[in-house]
């Protein structure tokens, strides 16, 4: 009499099929690069050529005349947003075991980011020079 | 030489939790960390309880933590160390008794990656051919004995128990990147899990555990990158 | 105490080389499990070094059937042949097959399994030394342990982990199962099978200079000796010339296959005198005994004179790291000095036993020196001896042995379990072993009696009186040591109580086995009043073969051990003087 094993041949199925965590990875490295280039040109443009006194409204308004220091800016924005969220969510997944406190945690932490996202968006888009 | 040895103890019978025990034992400077356990198991207290086989550091029996560093008990002698000689259980498993920790959920990650070979092809009646320079892409990572002292090693490991850990992942690297293996696919989509190789903050603890010189983190940044070009 | 109850059609003791093997030829045909004291993966198998020889003639011409001369004449005759013919034979297959199932061998520029020289391996009967050796770098056991256990897990194989199989039962000589001890919890388990193979192992640890794992302590063996069933060949223990001095800790033979040299303290490379052909690559009866004699002759190297060098310093760091970078790193780990540029100190190390328990070349393992069988009972490995390595095994052949046999070992439990019927094993099986662990917690510990220490003098004196060159003086010396420690034996007690990884009770009942191996050794080495292969008596320094042409069978006979004799089984191959 000759038995059969049911599990025979058996593999372990993957976890989960989603590729969130890749895609998050990469996002990191790609929007370091470009956040490096971002955060010192603006730091050069706001310390450097000009001289921090004469950051007023109308050197905001002079510049946001153009659609391009629109999109710096907001690029600037969502980028490090983006950026520092998913690191904190890396940090949070890391060290907080509970599940509750972990849920609590990154609730608070998305929509304090959103929150920020949305109001500066409105800032930038919205935003009609007065002078 | 009499050297000072403080272990920490835990017996799942009469204990809640660990504490110290303190022992005092003469050794040669040439003798393992191992040799000492014995002297005390064998000649003073018959219930110090840890694991070990080979004695000179191949089959991955006895990691454990010594003066706060993982490492093999067999592969390290009494004169590379400091005096007195601290020992702890490695972290991040649970704890059954003593110096020796459950293995188990170590061994169900390693079994999630798919330890083995596929190739579905029907491979003749000779062996499959391999070049030199393919069999040494994964000539480090064939090293590993499974003794977990990469793995308890990890922050991340410590604190998040569901992520798989470097030696998991080492063992995907060995099959990833051999050139007869056909299962990458499948390998690498454990791999994007939320507990895969993506979970990896590259802390290097990893790499400095290691007790057969594997470099691990760069096992696991090599898997991250074969994971986003083959995505 | 707690005890368990499982049915299986089959079970596995041992899960290295040989034991892994067998389950993959059983698992898909049976329910089966694997039985082991230790993690798979910690298998001694996992420390063998150098390679796994086969005639697969990819480096240069070759032919199983002079792989077959070399294991017969390496065996000093010993060795039955038609075993032999099957472990040549086969051996092609059985390489071809782990690299099927994933083995990552070192290779040739041309994609081939690489092969290298190794002691005693030779082409065209003994013409030159042969490249027959497959390998993956210093560290083809580590691959085997480990291809043999992944391919287990694709296959959903079922292990019992840290459980310790410690009785086997057998009525009216059939097998109904085994009895194993939880070591996490101290639990009972009766696993009801009719099909049992014994894949446990070596027991080196009767040496104190050993290249054995702790855990090679003759379980096997040592069970069913105590059972009645005989242990065939024990006389013959095979002492690798390299092992590093004072430790033990083995440096592949393949250090001199790839080029290295044995040196005495004035440098001189003294195996030229005793193998003028293939040297360093005599085999290794020979080399250990060509040590010890030049260290009983004073040439011996450092203040005590006892040990030789081991020279790859002519090498270069390229081919050292390259082909031994794991025996490399034991000298830097534990000698603490660099190979590239210095030779190492080595000494002979206990490494294998020939002997063990008697099979038939489908592993199955026989009853006395007639013939009988055991119905249901298997043995694969170092723990048996099928014999083809007679009384001295080449090196790589033991790689071999545990596929092969291990192989064979899974078929014929196959064929035994499709052709019977389950028969029922009760919990009333447990009663012997519970009675024998309750007499250990209940009896007061004292140090006089203790484990360690009974231990300690066995391996002590083993080293001195049985080792490499024996005499009827020493034998009888060690005779009466041994019967002492019997003695003490029955009084031993252990510290540790409690029921959680207790190792001091496993390591006392470990003990009985190697005082039974022992015994047997030296009762063996005792009756063999000829020099043949690891076996050298100085009182009879030539072989015998018109008297012992024969296999040893050792019955248990109360405490004392009981000789037999079966005739060896020749070939093709005529018994001639064994010059290299």
């Amino acid at each position: 009499m000759k038995t059969q094993r049911t599990d025979w041949g058996r593999r372990q199925p993957p976890l989960v099929g989603s590729s969130f965590e890749l895609y998050a990875w990469f996002f990191m490295r790609v929007s370091g690069l470009l956040l490096v280039l971002l955060a010192v040109g603006h730091m050069f443009i706001m310390h450097v050529f000009n001289d921090t006194l004469n950051l007023d409204y109308e050197f905001v308004a002079a510049r946001w005349d153009t659609p391009y220091w629109r999109a710096f800016d907001w690029l600037l924005l969502a980028l490090s947003l983006l950026h520092g969220t998913n690191g904190l969510r890396v940090v949070l997944h890391d060290n907080i075991s509970d599940q509750t406190v972990r849920k609590l945690s990154l609730s608070a932490l998305y929509v304090t980011s959103t929150v920020f996202f949305i109001l500066g968006t409105y800032v930038i888009v919205a935003f009609v020079s007065k002078l | 030489m009499e050297i000072d040895l403080k272990i920490l103890r835990y017996d799942p019978e009469n204990d809640k939790k660990g504490h110290w025990e303190y022992y005092k034992v003469d050794a040669e400077p040439e003798e393992r960390i191992l040799d000492l356990l014995h002297k005390i198991k064998w000649f003073e207290d018959g219930s110090l309880s840890f694991r070990k086989s080979c004695a000179h550091g191949v089959c991955g029996s006895d990691a454990m933590v010594v003066n706060g560093e993982n490492m093999l008990a067999c592969q390290v002698l009494v004169k590379e160390v400091s005096n007195p000689i601290k020992i702890e259980p490695i972290r991040g498993l649970p704890v059954l008794k003593d110096l020796i920790v459950d293995m188990e959920p170590f061994f169900d990650s390693y079994k999630k990656v798919m330890p083995f070979l596929i190739n579905d092809d029907e491979p003749g009646d000779r062996e499959r051919l391999q070049s030199p320079e393919d069999r040494d892409k994964f000539e480090d990572t064939t090293k590993c004995i499974l003794c977990a002292a990469c793995t308890t090693s990890c922050p991340v490991f410590w604190t998040a128990d569901s992520y798989i850990g470097p030696a998991a992942i080492v063992n995907a690297h060995r099959f990833v990147m051999d050139s007869r293996d056909q299962g990458s696919k499948q390998r690498l989509e454990i791999m994007k899990d939320v507990n895969g190789a993506f979970r990896c903050r590259t802390a290097f603890n990893c790499t400095s555990a290691c007790p057969r010189g594997i470099q691990v983190t760069k096992a696991i940044e090599d898997v991250k990158r074969e994971t986003l070009l083959n995505n | 105490m707690k005890i368990v109850k499982h049915s299986f059609d089959g079970i596995i003791v041992g899960a290295g080389g040989a034991g892994l093997r067998a389950a993959i030829e059983a698992a898909p045909t049976m329910k089966l499990a694997v039985i082991t004291k230790l993690y798979p993966t910690r298998s001694h198998t996992g420390a063998a070094q150098g390679g796994m020889s086969a005639a697969l003639a990819n480096v240069e011409e070759d032919n199983w059937n002079w792989h077959a001369f070399d294991t017969v004449k390496g065996s000093d005759y010993l060795a039955d042949q038609p075993a032999v013919d099957i472990l040549c034979k086969e051996a092609i297959d059985a390489v071809v097959e782990l690299e099927h199932w994933g083995l990552p061998f070192s290779r040739l520029e041309s994609g081939k399994i690489a092969q290298r020289r190794f002691g005693g391996h030779t082409v065209k009967e003994g013409a030159a030394p042969a490249f027959r050796a497959c390998y993956a770098a210093d560290r083809t056991g580590h691959m085997i342990l480990q291809t043999l256990y992944q391919k287990c897990v694709s296959m959903g194989v079922e292990f019992f982990d840290e459980f310790q199989v410690l009785d086997i039962k057998i009525e009216d000589g059939v097998c109904k199962g085994v009895v194993a001890y939880e070591i996490a919890t101290g639990d009972l388990h009766v696993f009801e099978a009719r099909a049992v193979t014994f894949a446990t192992g070596g027991f080196g640890k009767i040496f104190k200079v050993s290249s054995n794992a702790h855990s090679l302590t003759g379980d096997g063996p040592g069970m069913l000796y105590q059972k009645g069933i005989p242990l065939e060949d024990m006389e013959f223990y095979q002492f690798h010339p390299t092992g590093i001095y004072r430790l033990g800790i083995l440096l592949s033979e393949a250090a001199r296959g790839e080029g290295g040299i044995l040196r005495n303290k004035d440098g001189e490379r003294f195996m030229e005198r005793y193998a003028p052909s293939i040297k360093d690559l005599a085999p290794r009866d020979m080399v250990s005994r060509a040590i010890a004699t030049e260290i009983s002759a004073g040439n011996g190297a450092g203040p005590n004179n006892d040990y030789v060098f081991l020279d790859l310093t002519h090498l270069g760091e390229e081919a050292i790291m390259k082909k031994l970078p794991d025996i490399t790193d034991f000298v830097r780990t534990y000698v603490k000095i660099e190979p590239i540029n210095d030779p190492i100190p080595v000494q002979p190390t206990a490494h294998y036993a020939m002997g063990g328990i008697p099979t038939d070349v489908n592993g199955r393992v026989l009853s006395d020196h007639k013939g009988g069988v055991i119905e249901g009972v298997y043995a694969a490995g170092e723990a048996a001896c099928v014999s083809v390595h007679g009384a001295n095994r080449l090196g790589t052949n033991s790689l071999l042995d545990i596929v092969v046999f291990g192989k064979r070992a899974g078929q014929s439990m196959v064929d035994y379990v499709s052709s019977t019927k389950a028969s029922p094993l009760n919990e009333s099986a447990a009663d012997d072993l519970s009675n024998k662990i309750s007499g250990f917690m209940e009896k007061e510990h004292t140090t006089e009696f203790s484990v360690a220490k009974i231990r300690s003098e066995l391996q002590d004196s083993m080293e001195e009186n049985a080792k490499i060159f024996r005499s009827k003086e020493t034998l009888d010396n060690q005779t009466e040591i041994l019967s002492d420690l019997r003695e003490r034996y029955k009084n031993v007690t252990i510290s540790d109580k409690s029921k959680v990884f207790n190792s001091e009770l496993l390591e006392a009942i470990e003990l009985d086995y190697l005082l039974d191996m022992a015994d047997t050794t030296v009762a063996s080495a005792l009756a063999r009043k000829e020099s043949r292969g690891a076996h050298s008596r100085e009182d009879y320094p030539d072989r015998d073969d018109t008297k012992f042409m024969k296999h040893s069978f050792a019955f248990k006979n109360g405490d004392s051990v009981k000789l037999e004799y079966k005739d060896v089984e020749l070939g093709k191959y005529e018994p001639m003087e064994r010059k290299y």
